[in-house]
């Protein structure tokens, strides 16, 4: 959208609706997986972390 | 038309004032923050070192209680007043709390910027995190207890609003927007407390020099009893917006009105019984007390996570909508092309990473890697700086429309403002994290000294320093373009007409899945003072009793405080 011609709503729901999903027909598996992947990268973060803290023997800030 | 400044005229007055001053201050706490990143670094310095504490409290005082609150105050009139479709119970009431929060606002900032000259006797360099034994004028925290109290007072003009509409309501659940509204400030109510004491009997009387000294490690507790919850009040607004708004942006609607409501009372119980996790290095508290303050943050976790998957698999049903199949290929279907759209997802996915860097803040053992470093600063930078900054200015293109009734300038160009920000915070964020792995202080004009190095564990400090810079300066070209925007659309430069953006669609799971005692607001609120207690007295009580209420060089009040009850305690034990 350029400027000077806007008159489309901000949301997208004019117009860009395909089908209405109910709740009964929706599974969220999209979000599982994206959630999935957010846990793996959390836990791979704590085994680094592992690393910096306790066998890098080197001196903490403290 | 069916937007809310025709509707309700006289309340989108103020919550265009309550913005107007929000972006006012985030104008300027922006600017503080590009000086401060080229000083700390060394890029350019156009402050002296001693100056350097004035621009940083500037900053933060400026960003974290400005900007959020005042935008929070405006978003959170428009929620009350549009989803309970009702007027103010009484306009100068609402005008009278904004022009109080006003006038603490115009108190505490003179105060602040007496520190840039000599010619007066004003000066408040004390940080936004104003605990003794840092000291600021009196006018500092008598403005900050005016812009407290304009709050409380919005608080109290909004369940008034709320109790009218449940009058006229018997048995109706409240709307979502109104119900995370009330929590949020039931929360506030609670959290204030601290901060409120630690000023009025003690910080203010010893400024004022009423009383000789005061007892630092109960002023640093009182404030932390406030100052962890803050950072849940500047984040409850945009939560709401994640909520409400970004479902409907995608073309989508909320997974989940009952697991909302849910998130909003589990804040309201555990926001304030961990303020301690920032004082896990503080001698002076035991640390079983500190154990249980780590087991609260902890359990803290679960609604930031709830919140995660009810606002992806909302977005994830607006993508299914707009005909985005497979696992991860309906990302795609999602509207990329709307900054309002684009600024919250990608405020969202900041989160999740400042997910991570709190999980460490939050634990005894590692904090003590990143205690006083860069580290905290880069987690907040992620958070506040972006959670709730990215998602306030990202819903702006999307709000501003709603109270103004002129269209925004340009899409193009607000996504362009959004993804700058977004871009210049993965440098800083990931520059002031991992700078304080290696160990560099935070708060400081200088962060080297003779004899010291820091070691990075990849890349090297210059390195990362030049990333600061250049993220301090991306930052700074996003807010520049986020200011002539708004100015732009404000005052409807393009003459776009606004959008008619309709009413908010209804949750897949409605309010009537809720069960109902969620509406018990008298009962969670009980339950969080209970917990604020078993958190909090113990440890204040060590605290008093180990050193008095105004530190162990005693004054008369002190002195008679000790004198007339600790035969009692004596007794007791």
């Amino acid at each position: 959208m350029d400027s000077g011609t806007e008159s489309a709503s901000a949301d997208a729901w004019d117009g860009e609706i395909e089908t209405e999903i109910g709740h009964d027909e929706y599974d969220p598996y999209g979000t599982l997986t994206l959630i999935g992947i957010y846990f793996v990268i959390i836990a791979l973060l704590w085994v680094f972390m592992y690393f910096v803290e306790f066998l890098g023997e080197g001196p903490t800030v403290m | 038309m069916n937007l809310f400044v025709d509707r309700y005229p006289e309340e989108a007055w103020i919550v265009r004032a309550a913005l107007a001053s929000s972006f006012l201050a985030l104008f300027l706490g922006g600017i503080m923050g590009l000086i401060q990143g080229l000083h700390r670094t060394g890029f350019l310095q156009i402050v002296q070192d001693s100056t350097y504490y004035t621009v940083l409290t500037l900053h933060g005082v400026s960003m974290v209680l400005l900007f959020t609150i005042y935008f929070l105050v405006g978003f959170f009139q428009w929620a009350v007043t549009d989803s309970l479709d009702r007027s103010a119970e009484d306009i100068r009431f609402t005008k009278l709390w904004y022009f109080l929060m006003v006038a603490g606002t115009v108190m505490a900032a003179a105060a602040i910027l007496g520190g840039f000259t000599d010619a007066t006797n004003l000066e408040a360099d004390v940080l936004y995190t104003f605990y003794a034994p840092l000291e600021a004028h009196p006018i500092f925290y008598i403005g900050l207890v005016t812009f407290v109290i304009g709050t409380w007072l919005a608080g109290v003009d909004w369940f008034r609003s709320w109790w009218a509409w449940k009058k006229e309501h018997p048995g109706e659940r409240t709307p979502l927007r109104a119900f995370m509204v009330m929590t949020t400030m039931l929360m506030w109510y609670l959290a204030t407390i601290g901060v409120a004491a630690a000023i009025l009997f003690f910080i203010l009387p010893w400024s004022l020099g009423l009383v000789d000294s005061v007892n630092s490690l109960l002023t640093r507790t009182l404030f932390w009893f406030f100052g962890h919850p803050v950072v849940y009040f500047w984040l409850m607004p945009a939560y709401m917006m994640w909520y409400v708004i970004l479902p409907k942006l995608a073309g989508g609607r909320l997974f989940s009105d009952p697991l909302a409501r849910i998130v909003f009372v589990l804040f309201l119980l555990l926001s304030v019984p961990t303020g301690i996790h920032h004082q896990y290095v503080d001698p002076g508290i035991a640390e079983g007390f500190k154990f249980v303050a780590m087991t609260n943050t902890m359990f803290l976790l679960l609604p930031s996570l709830l919140t995660a998957f009810t606002v992806v698999a909302s977005m994830e049903h607006g993508a299914r909508q707009r005909g985005g199949t497979g696992r991860l290929g309906w990302l795609r279907s999602l509207p990329w092309n709307k900054p309002a759209f684009t600024g919250m997802a990608l405020a969202g996915l900041m989160f999740a990473a400042a997910g991570f860097s709190g999980m460490v803040n939050a634990g005894m053992n590692l904090n003590y890697v990143i205690h006083n470093t860069l580290w905290v600063p880069g987690h907040f930078h992620l958070t506040v700086g972006t959670a709730v900054a990215l998602t306030f200015m990202a819903s702006t293109y999307w709000f501003l429309p709603q109270i103004t009734g002129n269209g925004v300038f340009s899409q193009r160009l607000g996504l362009v403002q959004v993804l700058l920000w977004f871009l210049g915070m993965v440098f800083m964020g990931n520059a002031m994290h991992r700078i304080g792995l290696a160990g560099e202080p935070r708060r400081t004009a200088e962060p080297f000294y003779d004899g010291v190095t820091f070691d990075t564990a990849l890349g090297s400090i210059s390195e990362l320093h030049f990333q600061i810079a250049l993220g301090s300066v991306i930052l700074t070209v996003s807010l520049l373009l986020f200011m002539a925007h708004l100015f732009l659309s404000w005052f409807d430069v393009a003459s776009n007409p606004a959008p008619d953006n309709g009413v908010i669609p209804e949750a897949l799971s409605g309010p009537e899945n809720a069960p109902i005692v969620l509406e018990n607001l008298r009962l969670w609120t009980a339950i969080a003072l209970v917990l604020i207690l078993l958190t909090y007295a113990l440890p204040l009580a060590s605290i008093v009793s180990a050193n008095g209420f105004f530190g162990s060089a005693g004054t008369l009040v002190g002195t008679a405080y000790e004198f007339a009850v600790s035969p009692f305690v004596g007794v007791v034990a």
